[in-house]
């Protein structure tokens, strides 16, 4: 177990800056994920964490030493990827157990604790198997049993599930976590997906374009976005946002008015976020139903307002139909103001 | 069947019976040689009237002028040929690793200098390769030609391994360092195991082209010890009167065990064949 | 510099050396012996020089060409997938799996002028002596030819092939929908797809075949009276003659051919290397 440090880290590759002045610290035992669209550097971050990429600029730290110059098999750090890395030639057992064979480590001892692992995962029938003969879900499972046999100071995920179907994606989540939860080895989680990182961090950050855009607690970057990117990357469905113009406490935006509770000057442009689940049926807003589409438990509502399509979400089943004409109140209470300009919340 | 099945079945059966004619007839030859006596070898009939093995008793006995050294030039090819095979395998595979794996520094400059190895005709390289190993005083040594079958066969021996290493996936190698490998525990643990079939096919490449090789054999090596059977063959041409069917008798031996490699590894080869291209 | 960098350049190590050994020092030496215009005076001189300049272009140029139809139309019976025609395609490859001498003595043998079983043959059936195969240059360059051919053609059909069966088989359904023959099949669909193939193949082809000492020298020897050497050989009979500078000079004579070609070639490989490592 072990503290993670990352001081103004920067990167590029030739040219290309990919990482601008990174800071984040990781408690001891934290899960902490790092979510962000494709291609803004959270592979790279963690790949630098790893010893698989130099450092471009800044020191990481694992449980306070300084690691930048150390070699991966010095910083005492596990990884499971995106396409497990099961060498093909070893069977199951061999593939948990070979990090101990490269230190040397009596067989016993190496044996003991490949079925320590085994055992945690259920693959203790699987031990003489090559990975060729595993399904998708149990090879992502030796490859974190390759991670815990060593009992690291830190775990290392980059996007573990994503190779797996959506069924299998979350039932592997739920093990994931419930094993961090057993073993509460510090963990940093890389994915591009916001519902992986909801349901399974202690602290998110969420990255873009080689910035971290906010760090926080999965409920805190849902309710208080910092800023326009994390209001729309954040929550599933998408929060809804349109240009509008502040005026006596409320938003003046596609020919209605939007009540809001955070202020902001009078007459400021300001873009209005609200989330689908925001809204209640009654007197409000009016719109047109475009699209509906129930999915038993809620139904989802694309609407028409102002000539700008939003989406709205309902518990159970909707009577509207594509056409008909209903009223819509959004909830004060939830709607984000944040800056035409800037992006940040108001 | 319907007459056009018939018809297109029948066009290539037309192709089939000259491609087979074309490319047995020679091999046919040499075997028809190799069981004739010396009065029927040339008579021209497609089959001897009385087939023999005499001609293989007398090649293996030794029993004529040309084939007093048999055995020991069949040694010699062998070993030439095993020396070639392992030394260009155990060269080509740590240049390919360090070039495709650790992305050593000058890699591609070296890859560029091989594959320009690979391109220059074998017969202009080795006129300066004679006057090299005289140089170096290797001529007559079995030694030369061993070293200048590596330098022949690495170059592709490189680049196919090289190839072959660029497909294994990158994480493999990441999971290893993670996992604490050194270099060489890479190398020796997750590397060599995972490239045997190319291995394989390289190390076999590389023994029949030395087996094979005639040109710089005869060049390199002239004394009655040292010469491979490829040489020893070429001497039958000294005189016209040569003894043909025990030639042919030589030449089936010398022959065969090449051909029977390659089909025995066949599957390994074509694989290696199309991701390059093999030296003809 | 890292452990990972030390063994990298440790590994790589022992091709440089075989490289520098066997083939810079070689070649540089070789071209400083060749730095003499006497020697290239008496070279263009000597007549049998003249006539394997000839001889080796007229090799190349029908050699080659003559092989790569061959190969392309055989490649192109070659992928019927039939058992037998893939039972065929093991036999077609014996001629390029076996060495050179043992089958191309048997040719030798075989076309011998007096006791080979062909003007034998010939003579049984009209009573008429047949031509001097290998005794006549002409008709000796031209068995070198066939030689040649006959060893390399099934290397280079099985190239052929494998780009054959590279090119999707929904293309051809596609073309026959439309009704198209089979000749407008390979038009539009099958030549397309295999011209770069073709001419590369081609070209690589053209540096080998110019490096093919066996087809000429174990058929020939170059005899009669030195009239049927191509490059390949005729350096080589200046080595046995211990006229070294004479041997390199005939090489250099060709290296304003062969090294764009070499220098094309490379530049393929490594451009195809670029692309694959994206
Ligand atoms: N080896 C490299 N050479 C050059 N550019 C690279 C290299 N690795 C990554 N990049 C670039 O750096 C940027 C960040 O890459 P990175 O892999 O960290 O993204 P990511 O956030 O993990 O995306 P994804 O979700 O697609 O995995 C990308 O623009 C990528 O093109
Ligand atoms: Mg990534």
């Amino acid at each position: 177990m072990a503290t993670v440090v990352f001081d103004s880290i920067f990167k590029s590759f030739g040219s290309t800056k990919v990482l601008h002045g990174i800071s984040l610290d990781i408690a001891n035992g934290e899960f902490m994920v790092l979510v962000g669209p494709s291609g803004c550097g959270k592979s790279t971050l963690l790949r630098m964490l790893a010893g698989l990429e130099d450092i471009g600029g800044g020191t990481i730290a694992i449980d306070g030493r300084v690691v930048n110059d150390l070699d991966s098999k010095d910083r005492d750090i596990a990884m499971v990827f995106q396409s497990y890395a099961l060498y093909p030639h070893m069977t199951v057992g061999e593939n948990m157990g070979f990090s101990l064979r490269l230190r040397n480590d009596e067989r016993k001892r190496i044996e003991d604790r490949v079925a320590h692992a085994a055992r945690i995962l259920n693959l203790e029938p699987y031990l003489k198997r090559y990975p060729r003969e595993l399904s998708g879900g149990q090879r992502q499972r030796v490859a974190m049993g390759r991670a815990i046999v060593r009992d690291p100071k830190v775990f290392l995920f980059d996007e573990p599930l994503s190779n797996l179907d959506a069924k299998l994606r979350v039932a592997m989540r739920a093990e994931i976590k419930a094993l961090h939860q057993r073993l509460k080895t510090t963990t940093v989680y890389v994915t591009h997906d916001q519902v992986e990182a909801m349901t399974m961090a202690d602290r998110i950050a969420v990255m873009n374009d080689g910035r971290i855009e906010q760090l926080g607690r999965p409920l805190e970057l849902y309710d208080r976005p910092a800023n326009l990117f994390v209001a729309q990357f954040i929550g599933s469905p998408a929060m809804n946002v349109f240009d509008g113009t502040y005026r006596n406490g409320a938003v003046e935006a596609l020919g209605a008015r939007w009540p809001c509770s955070a202020k902001a000057h009078e007459g400021q442009p300001v873009k209005y976020g609200i989330r689908p689940v925001h809204f209640d049926f009654g007197s409000g807003v009016e719109a047109e139903v475009v699209v509906v589409e129930p999915m038993g438990a809620e139904t989802e509502l694309v609407v028409k307002i102002g000539g700008q399509s939003l989406t709205v979400a309902t518990h159970g089943r909707s009577p509207a139909a594509p056409g008909d004409r209903i009223s819509l109140a959004p909830n004060a209470k939830h709607a984000h103001l944040f800056d035409a300009a800037s992006g940040a919340r108001l | 069947m319907t007459n056009r099945k018939l018809l297109s079945e029948a066009k290539l059966w037309l192709v089939a019976i000259p491609v087979l004619l074309w490319t047995l007839i020679p091999i046919y030859h040499i075997f028809l040689f190799s069981i004739s006596t010396k009065d029927s070898a040339f008579s021209g009939r497609l089959w001897p009237d009385h087939p023999t093995l005499h001609n293989f008793v007398t090649v293996f006995k030794q029993e004529h002028f040309y084939l007093h050294h048999f055995w020991n030039q069949i040694w010699n090819s062998l070993w030439i040929a095993v020396a070639a095979g392992a030394i260009t395998l155990a060269i080509a595979t740590c240049a390919a690793f360090s070039i495709s794996r650790l992305k050593a520094k000058g890699g591609r400059t070296v890859m560029n200098a091989a594959l320009f190895t690979y391109f220059i005709p074998a017969a202009f390289l080795a006129v300066p390769m004679y006057k090299a190993m005289g140089t170096y005083g290797l001529l007559n040594n079995r030694w030369s030609l061993v070293l200048a079958m590596v330098t022949l066969a690495a170059p592709y021996a490189i680049w196919v391994l090289k190839q072959a290493s660029d497909k294994l996936p990158w994480e493999l190698d990441e999971a290893a360092r993670i996992d604490g490998a050194t270099p060489l525990q890479l190398f020796r643990l997750v590397y060599l195991p995972l490239m045997v079939p190319s291995l394989v096919a390289i190390f076999t490449y590389a023994l029949l082209l030395t087996w094979n090789e005639y040109l710089y054999a005869f060049l390199l090596l002239s004394h009655e010890n040292t010469i491979p059977l490829a040489v020893g063959l070429g001497h039958f041409l000294a005189s016209d009167d040569s003894p043909w069917e025990i030639l042919m008798a030589t030449a089936l031996i010398y022959g065969l065990p090449p051909a029977a490699i390659y089909y025995a590894f066949r599957r390994y080869m074509v694989g290696g064949l199309t991701a390059g291209a093999v030296k003809s | 510099m890292t452990t990972w960098q030390v063994w990298g350049a440790l590994l790589l190590a022992p091709y440089v050396l075989v490289f520098f050994v066997f083939v810079l020092y070689p070649v540089s030496y070789g071209l400083w012996l060749a730095r003499n215009p006497e020697s290239y005076r008496t070279l263009f001189e000597d007549p049998i020089f003249f006539t394997t300049v000839v001889n080796t272009i007229f090799f190349l140029l029908v050699a080659v060409n003559l092989k790569f139809v061959l190969a392309l139309y055989l490649s192109g019976f070659f992928v019927h997938d039939r058992r037998w025609i893939r039972w065929l395609s093991v036999i077609f490859i014996l001629p390029w799996a076996m060495p050179a001498i043992p089958t191309i003595f048997s040719i030798r043998f075989m076309f011998n002028p007096e006791w080979g079983v062909v003007n034998q043959t010939i003579f049984r059936l009209t009573g008429l002596d047949g031509p001097n195969w290998l005794t006549n240059p002409d008709l000796a360059m031209a068995m070198a030819m066939g030689v040649h051919i006959w060893k390399a053609l099934p290397f280079w059909t099985l190239i052929l092939m494998a780009g054959r069966l590279a090119i999707p088989k929904e293309l051809y359904e596609a073309a026959s929908v439309d009704g198209a023959t089979a000749w407008q099949k390979f038009k539009y669909v099958t030549w397309p797809s295999l011209r770069t193939l073709y001419i590369t193949s081609t070209l690589l082809s053209l540096i080998w075949t110019l490096g093919d000492f066996n087809s000429v020298y174990l058929l020939t020897g170059g005899q009669p009276a030195d009239k049927t050497h191509v490059l390949a050989t005729l350096g080589i009979r200046y080595i046995r003659l211990d006229q070294l500078d004479h041997a390199m000079a005939t090489i250099v004579v060709a290296l304003p051919f062969v090294l764009p070609l070499v220098y094309f070639m490379m530049r393929r490989l490594s451009g195809d290397e670029q692309k694959t490592s994206q």
